[in-house]
């Protein structure tokens, strides 16, 4: 067996004792108002017990990260697959920093999904090691795309804090028009990261089910001298289309519920690699979403924060509070050396510049503005708490932005990282 | 402004105008403060300069700029101006100038018209993204400078006996009886604080216990190396510090950089590509490129530097230049840019045939680049007139040229000799027979081209080469400046970030323990700190109950 298989199989390790953990997180915490048993031995046992397991998925994804490394010969963080396992990877590292510091099991419950989800999201990408490409070659790729990533874990700690935070606060009971609108926007959230969810269910549905589909689009570009030139490209689907990329032909297609083609198209203003099929994935995901959430709403018949706040009781919302601002305190410093600092003297030994305006770099520079005006809000008076949460939140939407979104919508000198 | 009466604490210390806690004993002096909630700890409550009374014009500027609040503004506008030139791609992604107008409306249609017409295609070069910045600056030097000073002088010289209301609205306070004499109980919980490396400074039964005063220094170290970062980009506005320039050499050939005394020589360009065993199953058959590299040499032009003279080069640097890996001499930087794997002509060596009588001479060398002007070629005499390296049909039908690489190169000479009019007949010639072709030779030079007859003689008397390379030439002088800004942010950064500035107060008054502690962030950090020290001189509190509620900063 070779290292690079080795390392697949401890990545599959790492996903299942991350589910456990989460599992056995969620045990900790609802568990404590189950019947005979004293609630804070309980939590302490279970806390234990989930920390033991997550701590065994870190060290299974360790092992996964540097066996890859071994067997290819390259650090695994070069292309989206890679990237975003190194990136669940680090939100478990930072989650086990601030475990380490604070000892709340709630923080896992959080936590431990996220990295999940993130887990699975990395999984859709293609897996095997790809060569790397010259302006990759370089031992600023280990340095800048590590601590990059290990500041933004930072900060989805923070979120997931804050979140916990919002879910804490918000009055369920209350019909004051403030309450009905945090409600909303805590259940928008908590749709969001279904529509997440949704996103991966469709993706391993269809791929299970082997759907196929490829069209032919006529693409025009004009290059930097000004001339216009035009080229066909196929384009493969493992969703069935809703939409069909811009200026497009169907070439083949399986029947999905009957349909073998469809009459809408992209918009021509998106420019991202592959944007027709970017943008089908993105409504398929809304669908499957969607209907997952309707299907909890069902069962749950309430709204998925008012099942989630009763959890949270006894939980003290400061601590929670100080947790969030914490971990971006810790993050920032560190993204700031891996993603700007780090960038910079990489992208002028590679490309003769140290800042270029290239979109990454723009998003990267507006995350760090962000987490720096959230620093500076939390000095004002009125800023700690509800709004601050609210910051740490919308926070991880933006750092999701860069190192998702960006590659999704917009073309650049970062488009190695291909997305679905 | 000399309202000294309502300035003077009862302590007897005089404090400036604006001071919420005394500088000398700490007892709140703005009463607009709630009794018994935890007192505004910023900056010490120290007065600046920025809340002086009777502002004049300058004070209005400098109170306007050392806000927090109008900061938190400009960052929140800076950010989101930015997101604006991420939409489209922004001009100076086009390294050639072309329509740029056009450009904008035909690829993105009626937004990208707006776009472009609202100057948003050069988001970052535009007045308003350039004042945001500059306001940033402002703001930087006078936040710190507003805050440091005083905060300095307020920390130099700490009072270790505080008031008791100060104490007791403290974020985290713990009181109790204590039956031991007070000095020996302060003595004992000392020995504690100083084993957590606190400095501790006692005055019979108070104490001041302080740790990581340094920290506070962090964000003001920070805005400094940002400010140097900030000013070290503006300098490269500067004639002369920075370069940023383009060459495309082919192989084997060497060329000036504009602006400089300095050739560039390549070598030799390779590129490799990654086998079909290197390559996982999904890409194999795709041309992955695996290494770019330019054998380059460097040399200094030591005398004939001026155009038309033949230069005289001295070596002075060589390098395989790859992605990751440029040439740098004296500030002097060659990065691998792109590549042309197109051949490109470098000479011909054709014979000049007499058409009537089949008589061939030559062949003689033409050179697309610096050509010689005169060639005698047995009873022929030939100058040259014009050339064209890409030659275009303009719009008004004469010739031009589409740029300086020979991609249809053109010659036209100035033929003398026999059955030829004595001031000469002009002569287009082109080297490439798809060229000659496309544009008609025959056709352009006429009754001539029945005449004579300039004709390249087979392969082996055309020399060109494989590969060009295309370097970006670079000089940065504001550079080093940029890196010292940065080092010198990261440090205040980590400086402010991981180290807390932690005191804590106490005092005993007739058997009554105060004490209050205060930092500038983690006050979780804070309160194990005085639980621990409790703990160890016996007295058990859970740390949580020591919060006095208020804000986490």
């Amino acid at each position: 067996m070779s290292l690079v298989d080795l390392s697949s199989d401890a990545f599959i390790a790492a996903f299942f004792l991350y589910c456990f953990a989460f599992l056995f997180y969620v045990i900790a915490i609802a568990g404590k108002k189950w019947s005979n048993r004293d609630p804070f031995q309980h939590e302490k046992r279970w806390g234990r017990i989930a920390f033991i397991t997550s701590s065994l998925g870190l060290a299974a994804h360790l092992t996964f990260f540097f066996t890859r490394w071994a067997g290819s010969g390259q650090i695994p963080t070069s292309n989206m697959y890679e990237f975003m396992t190194f990136l669940g990877m680090a939100i478990m590292i930072a989650f086990t920093i601030i475990y380490a510091i604070y000892r709340k099991a709630l923080l896992g419950m959080f936590s431990l999904p996220l990295t999940v989800i993130i887990v699975a999201y990395a999984s859709v990408f293609p897996q095997e090691v790809q060569p790397l490409i010259p302006a990759l070659n370089s031992i600023w790729l280990k340095v800048h795309v590590t601590t990059a990533a290990l500041g933004e874990a930072f900060f989805a700690v923070g979120f997931a804090a804050g979140l916990m935070y919002l879910l804490r606060v918000v009055d369920f009971n209350s019909e004051t028009k403030e309450a009905r609108r945090s409600r909303f926007w805590v259940e928008f959230s908590l749709y969001t990261i279904i529509i997440i969810i949704g996103f991966l269910v469709a993706v391993f549905g269809f791929r299970a089910a082997g759907y196929e589909a490829q069209f032919s689009q006529e693409m025009s570009t004009v290059d930097a001298k000004g001339i216009e030139s035009s080229k066909v490209e196929t384009v493969d689907y493992t969703l069935p289309p809703i939409v069909k990329p811009y200026n497009s032909e169907v070439v083949h297609a399986d029947s999905f519920l009957g349909m073998t083609d469809t009459k809408l198209e992209a918009p021509s203003w998106m420019n991202g690699v592959n944007a027709g099929r970017k943008l089908n994935t993105v409504i398929w995901s809304i669908i499957a979403g969607t209907i997952l959430y309707g299907l909890l709403r069902l069962v749950f018949r309430k709204p998925l924060g008012a099942v989630i706040h009763p959890v949270m009781e006894g939980v003290d919302p400061d601590d929670l509070d100080e947790i969030s601002y914490r971990a971006i305190a810790i993050g920032f410093p560190i993204f700031t050396l891996g993603a700007l600092i780090f960038a910079m003297i990489w992208a002028n030994i590679a490309w003769g510049r140290f800042w270029g305006w290239d979109p990454k770099e723009v998003w990267a520079l507006i995350s760090w503005l962000y987490y720096s005006a959230y620093l500076h809000f939390r000095l004002s008076r009125g800023w700690q708490g509800l709004r601050s949460s609210w910051l740490a939140v919308i926070g991880f939407v933006v750092i999701l932005f860069t190192l998702v979104g960006v590659n999704l919508v917009i073309a650049g000198l970062h488009s190695y990282a291909g997305t679905n | 402004m000399l309202s000294i009466h309502n300035t003077k604490c009862e302590c007897g210390h005089q404090n400036a105008v604006g001071t919420v806690l005394c500088e000398s004993c700490g007892k709140p002096l703005m009463e607009d403060q709630q009794q018994n909630e935890p007192l505004e700890m910023r900056y010490d409550g120290i007065a600046r300069r920025s809340q002086k009374k009777n502002q004049n014009l300058i004070d209005r500027i400098w109170s306007f700029f050392s806000s927090v609040k109008i900061a938190i503004y400009l960052i929140v506008l800076t950010f989101l101006g930015a997101t604006l030139g991420t939409i489209y791609p922004q001009e100076n992604t086009f390294i050639n100038n072309f329509d740029i107008a056009a450009y904008y409306e035909s690829t993105y249609g009626t937004p990208g018209k707006i776009y472009q017409m609202l100057g948003l295609s050069h988001t970052y070069e535009s007045w308003w993204f350039i004042t945001l910045l500059v306001m940033i600056g402002t703001s930087l030097v006078i936040c710190s400078l507003d805050r440091i000073l005083p905060l300095y002088r307020a920390l130099s010289k700490q009072q270790i006996r505080k008031h008791l209301q100060f104490i007791n609205r403290q974020k985290t306070v713990y009181s109790a009886k204590v039956d031991e004499p007070a000095e020996a109980w302060v003595e004992q919980f000392a020995a504690q604080l100083k084993r957590k490396r606190y400095r501790v400074h006692m005055d019979g039964s108070a104490l001041l216990a302080e740790k990581n005063r340094f920290s506070r220094w962090g964000p003001y170290i920070n805005h400094i190396g940002l400010i140097l970062f900030l000013l070290s980009i503006l300098a490269r506005s500067l004639p002369g510090w920075q370069m940023d320039s383009y060459i495309t050499i082919a192989d084997g050939a060497t060329v000036p950089i504009e602006g400089t005394n300095y050739y560039v020589k390549n070598e030799k360009f390779t590129v490799d590509f990654y086998t079909d065993d290197e390559l996982p199953p999904e890409l194999k058959g795709q041309a992955r490129a695996k290494l770019y590299e330019t054998a380059a040499v460097l040399y200094t032009c030591s005398s004939g530097c001026e155009a038309g003279e033949t230069p005289v080069l001295e070596e002075v640097a060589r390098h395989d230049i790859i992605v990751n890996s440029p040439l740098k001499y004296k500030g002097l930087k060659l990065y691998q840019f792109d590549f042309d794997l197109t051949p490109k002509l470098i000479s011909v060596k054709p014979m000049l045939i007499n058409k009537e009588t089949g008589e061939q001479y030559g062949p003689f060398e033409l050179t697309m680049k610096d050509a010689a002007l005169n060639y005698e070629l047995g009873p022929y005499k030939m100058r040259l007139i014009a050339n064209y390296m890409d030659f275009a049909v303009g719009e008004n039908g004469e010739p031009t040229t589409l740029g300086r690489e020979p991609n249809a190169p053109a010659f036209v000479f100035l033929i003398t000799g026999p059955g030829l009019p004595e001031a000469g007949q002009p002569y287009m010639y082109f080297p490439m027979q798809k060229d000659k072709e496309k544009f008609g030779q025959d056709q352009i030079n006429g009754a001539l081209a029945s005449k004579v007859e300039i004709k390249v003689d087979g392969m082996q008397n055309v020399n060109f080469s494989e590969a060009s390379t295309s370097l970006n030439v670079r000089v940065d002088k504001a550079l080093n400046f940029v890196w010292v800004g940065a080092a010198i942010s990261m440090i205040g950064l980590l400086m402010g970030s991981y180290w807390q500035h932690r005191r804590i107060w106490l005092r005993i008054d007739d058997g009554q323990l105060s004490l209050g502690a205060h930092t500038n962030k983690n006050w979780y950090g804070m309160r194990a700190d005085v639980a621990g020290a409790l703990q160890k001189i016996g007295v058990t509190v859970d740390p949580k109950s020591l919060d006095n509620g208020g804000n986490n900063a």
